[in-house]
């Protein structure tokens, strides 16, 4: 066995004298953030990317009111919402409370920005694997259909695709903005 | 009819939003209307929802394919023109099925969809199975052996 352990004596020895942990370190570290950063976590962010005309969402910072307050059923963007915001539950508008997971599977619709006038592709993703939130319970249904359209209800348990379908609470991410033809 | 109400109220309300004369472009139409179930980048959740990546091409190759895209029940009864559906299913195919489009790829037309439409499926994976036998059958290119 002399041979083998010579062999691979040698070798490691000259991948050590040649690079340092540092070096190796840099590039894992640059692979895991990099990556991190070139590909979005969310589902609904891919979406927006891979479906086209991906949009910000409209300046909501230094706005005041229940129309720009994520916790209240008035918020612009809850206009077909049906569920516990979870922005009242430990999450926020666009991202679900710790302990839950995303449903990648949602109703779309579109509510229009009272500030800016434009019509923005809503995704009311439901947050799923924990009870009811119980918080900020809002039904104001704007284009909503009843179930026998099931893609287009919202009275449907959305926690489809997922580990476990026990309903926690809704987000309502941005995801674009609908622009008519024409 | 008080619990009856309230249904019939949403249902008129839904269907004035549904015809509210507003036609948007292929992507908007993809989100609002396919991506809810098929995903952002079309990979759905087979076997309860299909994988639209590659697939929808393979099926312009073979007799009843061109139809069937427009005769799946989450088409055929989207809440949208005639033209609007033709527009994003071409979408579709030329976006998540570049690579099993056939040689002679020609968009659907509204007529088309306009004509195939009403007979929707209600039996659609049965349809689907022999579309994709059919697929098979035909060993069309870039479509057999790989199939999701």
């Amino acid at each position: 066995m002399n041979w083998l352990d010579r062999l691979i004596e040698d070798s490691t020895r000259r991948v050590a004298r040649s690079s340092s942990r540092r070096s190796f370190l840099t590039r894992l570290g640059t692979a895991i953030a990099g990556s991190a950063v070139a590909v979005p976590l969310l589902p609904v962010a891919r979406g927006a990317e891979s479906a086209g005309s991906r949009a910000e969402p409209p300046d909501e910072s230094g706005k005041s009111g229940d129309e720009y307050d994520p916790t209240s059923c008035a918020y612009w963007r809850h206009c077909a919402i049906d569920g516990f915001a979870c922005a009242c539950c430990g999450g926020s508008q666009s991202s679900c409370p710790p302990g839950t997971e995303l449903a990648g599977m949602t109703w779309l619709g579109t509510c229009r920005n009272p500030d800016d006038g434009k019509d923005y592709i809503i995704s009311y993703n439901d947050c799923c694997g924990k009870g009811s939130c119980g918080q900020c319970l809002c039904n104001r249904n704007e284009g909503d259909m009843p179930m026998w359209m099931p893609p287009k209800s919202n009275d449907i348990n959305w926690c489809q695709g997922v580990a476990s379908q026990s309903y926690h609470c809704t987000i309502a991410a941005v995801v674009g903005v609908a622009v008519e033809n024409g | 009819m008080n619990r009856l109400l309230p249904v019939l109220v949403l249902a008129a309300a839904g269907l004035a939003g549904a015809d509210s004369g507003a036609e948007y472009p292929p992507p908007v139409n993809y989100m609002l209307h396919c991506m809810g179930c098929h995903l952002p980048d079309g990979s759905g959740g087979p076997p309860d929802v299909p994988d639209v990546r590659g697939e929808m091409g393979c099926l312009l190759s073979v007799e009843g394919g061109r139809e069937y895209l427009v005769q799946v029940p989450g088409a055929a009864q989207a809440p949208i023109s005639n033209a609007e559906l033709a527009a994003v299913v071409n979408y579709m195919l030329e976006t998540f099925n570049a690579d099993t489009l056939p040689g002679e790829y020609a968009p659907l037309t509204e007529t088309e969809v306009a004509g195939w439409r009403k007979d929707w499926l209600p039996d659609v994976a049965a349809v689907r199975e022999e579309l994709m036998a059919r697929v098979e059958r035909e060993a069309v290119e870039n479509c057999t052996g790989a199939q999701k």
